[in-house]
């Protein structure tokens, strides 16, 4: 049925997209900062508009696209990431650039991405979705034209994402083949009765579709594009690339693993399970080594989704009751995440906006210039490292409980194990902030009231999900409950 | 007020650090009449805690009370407190010297930058210890676990400026944490084969044989791990030494009397369990002994008076390690009360000493210190005689204690070993007394300005010092039913599975325990009499490597540098190495600004580079399939 009433969030991003650049062209001088403000505003509406729809009964559009709780989530979490990116461009651009529209007109474009990744329920839509998605980032991540580390640094990332692309829809042609079919639905049926001389086929796609994805949340191997991309991109980019990019990518994955391939795990889960012990142990060791911080946040972003892989991988090994446990502890863990970052850049920003210098020591001597800001630095690290009252560690926790199945615990120790190491390159920034004295000639400096705000909203939203998530996980076990309603994951599993 | 109501012991301290951390610096003196006033309450409330657990059947029987933090699914967990006997003494041992601490502060804090925050972490320290004491559970346990060691690493590099400083704050931090992962794993292996946090369900289940034995094993050897960690056992001790940068009174409250006794408490807590497993016990004994051994060598060749009471610290731990490890905690707990006491009283007087010389604690500029610091060395001299184990003092009945419980479970190799560190304890102990306090001043100019210091720093030494003659004789019977408990120590705390009993005056034991003290004491006296240094040195040239090695103290800190520089750091450079130069490139960190902007696609495109980006993605996935090929196919 063509209910188009299920989309008015998206059409308000869509909308505000389009409107935005109109402004700009009849209003050329309206100053920069007050377009990311509106579109601030507008993400506000967005954020409204999705939440209408919680609660209700889901619904499909033509089988394709499917408007639940789970939607929701991601649509919320979409706009809400819209916002703080919107809040964090806002000075930035306005010194950079004299064209802005298109930037927050893409931002938009890119979470409407976002959502209908969450939204698909089948395999050509989720990959028009993923490529909206993909291709608003390449031109925000190149948007400083005259850049050439931003342009270097799209280049990269858009050749490497079409070759990611064209893996993925290799991946997807062959399950068509394997299955004549590309609803979700109808392939979770076919899976689970193929016969056994179909395994090269099956492995070969699930191969190539987990290369796909896996290069859309950067896991080890496929993350090569990451440190760079986050390294040349505008620092607001690298927050919404570090966020909404890797929600995006486990909202697809959530929803294809639990409703398309979850009859047919065998084949998959060993390789979801070695991608996040790689992805693990890769990013973690490597992050040591940085000296810039925004490619040590790369590489400790990428250790975090080796983590989330844990309970992605624990889908294939347990049964529907797990599972469901994995994925809502999954989605908490996600948004933990989510806003720990956004409280490391919002700050990271603001420091940067003075600065200039995005390397590690440059931080140095801030908890004198400005001790707000090393102090919320210093929360998220916190957090990511996984110590107790911050958010890392609860989510962490729950994560690692809903994941702990007896295959899978030589995983969760190298997590834990991994956690440990990570806390050495946190360390290495507080260090920088607190032990050492400010570069010489520099003053106790304000920040914006936006980005103040900004950073510590979210600081005291890390301490609050980490002191007391259980509001948080109803919300993530109401949007985890919608993947697996009656009708949602009907098969039977294959039977080798 | 019941005992159920003993989380507010910790939520008063916590709700003192929230407005302390938001307002502190706006208050009047920083807010420390705020900080001294919640711990006082605190400190207030212990009584009737006490009394309403004494009072409750025969005053023995656990008080539990838990609310739900979350439920996911069908697995909740709670949150709860849990009140007995070992929770009753870790109580009276946090609220008395975190109170003695919080006024001595004052004095000594006086006039030091960021006095407002040292105020505010430490009353976030005391509601974390107490939290950690009163944990039912596994889970909430680590949570104050963890932060303790947040404030422990807080006010270590309390004076950020000094680089001695926060290295020793870095270093406390990553080796207790590798404790704590031990802990973490332990934590989860119990969890997983119990499915509670609960640890009174636990230890129900590991009596019942609910675990593998082998599993039970290694889960109690990693929890074991973690209490290493933070109790600073061999070979986890380095940390605590450097930890005595931080202010003097964090290093009595912190670094002796509390936040290191949690291993020995965790230990003690989970002692059912431990027994079940009975390796374990060798394994504690052996580490305590030899924590206790080695510490009293490396406590030799220090000048610092800190740094002396440092490793004096980690070898009473070793004490307590070892009487947990004989199956006894009573004793165990016993000695950690006691020297709690002591220790915080030797601490507070070596910082009265360092305000009253004006920032001097190294015993070569010292000496003679007594008649300019009456006060400060009779209470000093106090805590040094209970250290040492001379009768009546409290350190005498607890080491006593410790001493029969090791015969009657592992026998003589180690009552002999344990006796031997007695005497290095009291060695160390008199050499530290008679260099810091007799003889003549070394550096007259410091003696001429040394001065008693103000009673808000003497009043908790005489208070500590009050405590250190007479908290040993709770061992009695009498003492204990006169003080309204069910008896002396033994009957107080004990194993549900041995029973309360009673203290034997054992003369044989206490004979020799006096000998050793005073074995201990006469040689040292002997070679330091009147602060002369001759026989000591003549003793270091007699065997100069022997004496290197004490002063390097046994090279532990070089060795564990050299396996970081070449282990992990190590590992984690090869990794980046390949990294960057075999499926990725450092490109944009230099060679994108000195092309020019139409060459640079064109060079970059042919450097090799992106073609190894794209290669690594290739092989990846070739990898994988043909990896699933061969296993699945």
């Amino acid at each position: 049925m063509r209910d188009y009433s299920l989309f008015v969030p998206e059409y308000i991003a869509a909308g505000a997209a389009i409107a935005i650049v109109a402004i700009e062209l009849i209003w050329p001088r309206l100053r920069k900062d007050v377009l990311a403000y509106l579109m601030a505003a507008v993400s506000l509406g967005w954020l409204a508009a999705s939440l209408a729809y919680l609660g209700r009964d889901p619904k499909e559009f033509m089988g394709v696209l499917v408007v639940d709780d789970f939607t929701t989530y991601f649509r919320a979490l979409a706009a809400g990431i819209v916002f703080v990116t919107c809040l964090l461009s806002a000075q930035y651009l306005r010194r950079r650039t004299r064209e802005a529209s298109e930037y927050y007109g893409l931002l938009l474009t890119a979470g409407a991405g976002m959502s209908l990744m969450a939204a698909a329920r089948e395999l050509l839509t989720a990959y028009l979705a993923l490529e909206l998605l993909s291709f608003s980032l390449y031109i925000l991540v190149g948007f400083f034209r005259r850049d050439l580390k931003s342009n270097e640094a799209s280049l990269k990332y858009v050749l490497l994402g079409g070759f990611a692309s064209a893996m993925l829809l290799y991946g997807i042609s062959l399950l068509y083949g394997l299955t004549g079919n590309t609803t979700y639905d109808a392939v979770a049926e076919a899976l689970a009765n193929r016969s056994g001389d179909t395994d090269v086929a099956a492995i070969a796609a699930f191969v190539l579709i987990i290369a796909g994805l896996g290069f859309k949340v950067s896991a080890v191997p496929f993350h090569t594009w990451a440190p760079d991309a986050y390294t040349g991109a505008p620092v607001p980019i690298t927050a919404f690339l570090s966020t909404a990019s890797k929600a995006a990518g486990f909202a697809l994955i959530l929803r294809l693993f639990t409703n398309a391939f979850h009859t047919d795990p065998e084949e998959w889960r060993w390789l979801v399970a070695v991608v996040a012990a790689l992805t693990i142990v890769f990013g973690n060791l490597v992050a040591i080594q940085q000296t810039n911080f925004r490619r040590l946040i790369a590489y400790s972003s990428i250790g975090q989704v080796g983590y989330m892989l844990v309970p992605v991988a624990a889908l294939g090994y347990g049964d529907g009751e797990i599972a469901h446990a994995a994925t809502a502890a999954l989605l908490l863990h996600l948004t933990g995440y989510i806003i720990s970052t956004l409280a490391a850049f919002s700050a990271f920003q603001a420091a940067y906006d003075r600065t200039g210098d995005d390397t590690i020591p440059g931080l140095r001597g801030l908890a004198e210039t400005q001790p707000f800001l090393a102090m919320v630095i210093t929360i998220s690290l916190f957090s990511f490292a996984g110590l107790p009252v911050f958010a890392g560690f609860a989510t962490k926790l729950f994560m690692f409980q809903a994941s702990a199945l007896p295959e899978l615990m030589w995983l969760v120790g190298i997590a834990v194990a991994a956690s440990f190491v990570s806390l050495y390159y946190y360390l290495m920034v507080m260090r920088q902030m607190y032990l050492f004295d400010p570069p010489e000639g520099a003053s106790r400096f304000r920040v914006t009231p936006a980005l103040w705000a900004a950073a510590a909203a979210l600081m005291l939203g890390t301490i609050f999900v980490g002191a007391y998530p259980q509001p948080l996980f109803d919300a993530a076990d109401g949007a985890a409950s919608a993947l697996f309603q009656e009708g949602a994951a009907p098969h039977q599993v294959r039977e080798r | 007020m019941g005992a159920e109501h003993a989380w507010l012991l910790a939520a008063i301290p916590a709700g003192a650090f929230v407005v302390l951390a938001l307002f502190g610096r706006y208050l009047a003196r920083g807010g420390d009449w705020l900080g001294i006033a919640a711990i006082a309450t605190s400190f207030a409330l212990f009584f009737p805690v006490l009394a309403d657990f004494l009072s409750e059947g025969d005053g023995l029987g656990p008080f539990t009370a838990a609310v739900e933090w979350t439920r996911i699914g069908d697995f909740s967990f709670p949150m709860g407190i849990f009140v007995d006997p070992i929770t009753i003494v870790m109580l009276a041992v946090i609220t008395t010297v975190a109170f003695m601490v919080n006024i001595f502060s004052v004095g000594y804090m006086k006039g030091e930058p960021r006095y407002w925050w040292f105020f505010a972490v430490l009353q976030l320290f005391a509601a974390s210890m107490i939290l950690l004491v009163l944990a039912d559970n596994l889970l909430l346990l680590y949570i104050a676990w963890e932060l303790v060691g947040l404030c422990s690493f807080l006010l270590i590099g309390f004076y950020w400026e000094k680089r001695s400083a926060v290295e020793a704050a870095k270093k406390a931090f990553v080796t207790t944490r590798i404790g704590d992962v031990g802990l973490l794993i332990g934590i989860i292996l119990l969890w997983r084969e119990a499915g509670t946090f609960n640890i009174q369900e636990i230890l129900r289940l590991a009596e019942e044989g609910h675990f593998g034995h082998t599993y039970l094993l290694v889960a109690m050897l990693f929890i074991f791990i973690g209490a290493m960690g933070k109790s600073a056992q061999v070979p986890f001790h380095v940390w605590l030494p450097d930890a005595m940068e931080g202010p003097t009174p964090v290093s009595a409250l912190i670094h002796a009397a509390t936040m290191v006794v949690a291993g020995v408490y965790l230990v003690n807590r989970m002692l059912p369990a431990f027994e079940v497993v009975d390796e374990t016990l060798l394994v504690i004994t052996v580490v305590g002994l030899v924590t206790a051994i080695l510490t009293g060598f490396m406590a030799f060749a220090q000048t610092d008076i800190k740094k002396v009471l440092a490793y004096s610290t980690v070898g009473q731990l070793g004490f307590m390690f070892v009487a947990a490890g004989a199956g006894a905690p009573e004793a165990s707990m016993f000695h950690l009360m006691t020297h709690a006491f002591f220790k915080a009283l030797l601490f507070l007087a070596a910082g009265s000493v360092i305000i009253g010389t004006h920032h001097h604690q190294d015993m070569n500029e010292l000496g003679g210190l007594w008649k300019r610091m009456p006060i400060t060395g009779t209470t000093f001299l106090i805590g040094s005689l209970a250290l040492a184990g001379v009768p009546p003092l409290a350190g005498f009945w607890s080491k006593d204690e410790i001493l029969v419980v090791l015969d009657k479970q592992w026998g003589p190799w180690a009552v002999s070993l344990l006796g031997f560190a007695a005497i290095l304890t009291a060695f160390y102990t008199t050499r530290l007394f008679i260099r810091t306090f007799l003889g003549q001043p070394r550096d007259p100019h410091i003696a001429e300005h040394t001065t008693e210091t103000p009673p808000v720093m003497t009043g908790p030494l005489l208070f500590l010092a009050l405590l250190s003659v007479v908290s040993g004789l709770v061992v009695f019977h009498e003492v204990g039913t006169a003080l309204g408990f069910p008896g002396g120590f033994g009957e107080f705390v004990f194993l549900p599975s041995h029973g309360p009993h009673g203290y034997e005056f054992d003369a044989a034991f206490a004979g020799a325990s006096v000998v050793l003290a005073l074995l201990g004491i006469f040689t040292s006296g002997w070679l330091y009499w009147g602060g002369r240094l001759d026989r000591s040195t003549r003793l270091a040239e007699w065997q100069p490597r022997l004496y290197d090695m004490l002063v390097n103290k046994f090279y532990f800190d070089e060795l564990y540098q050299a396996a970081i520089d070449y282990g992990i750091l190590g590992f984690s450079y090869v990794v980046s190495w390949f990294d960057r130069y075999v499926v990725n490139d450092t490109g944009v960190d230099g060679s994108a600004q000195v092309t020019g902007y139409a060459g640079f696609i064109l060079k970059h495109l042919q450097s090799g580079r992106l073609p190894h980006y794209a290669m690594s993605l290739a092989l990846g996935v070739v990898v994988l399939a043909v990896a699933g090929l061969v296993m699945r196919g």
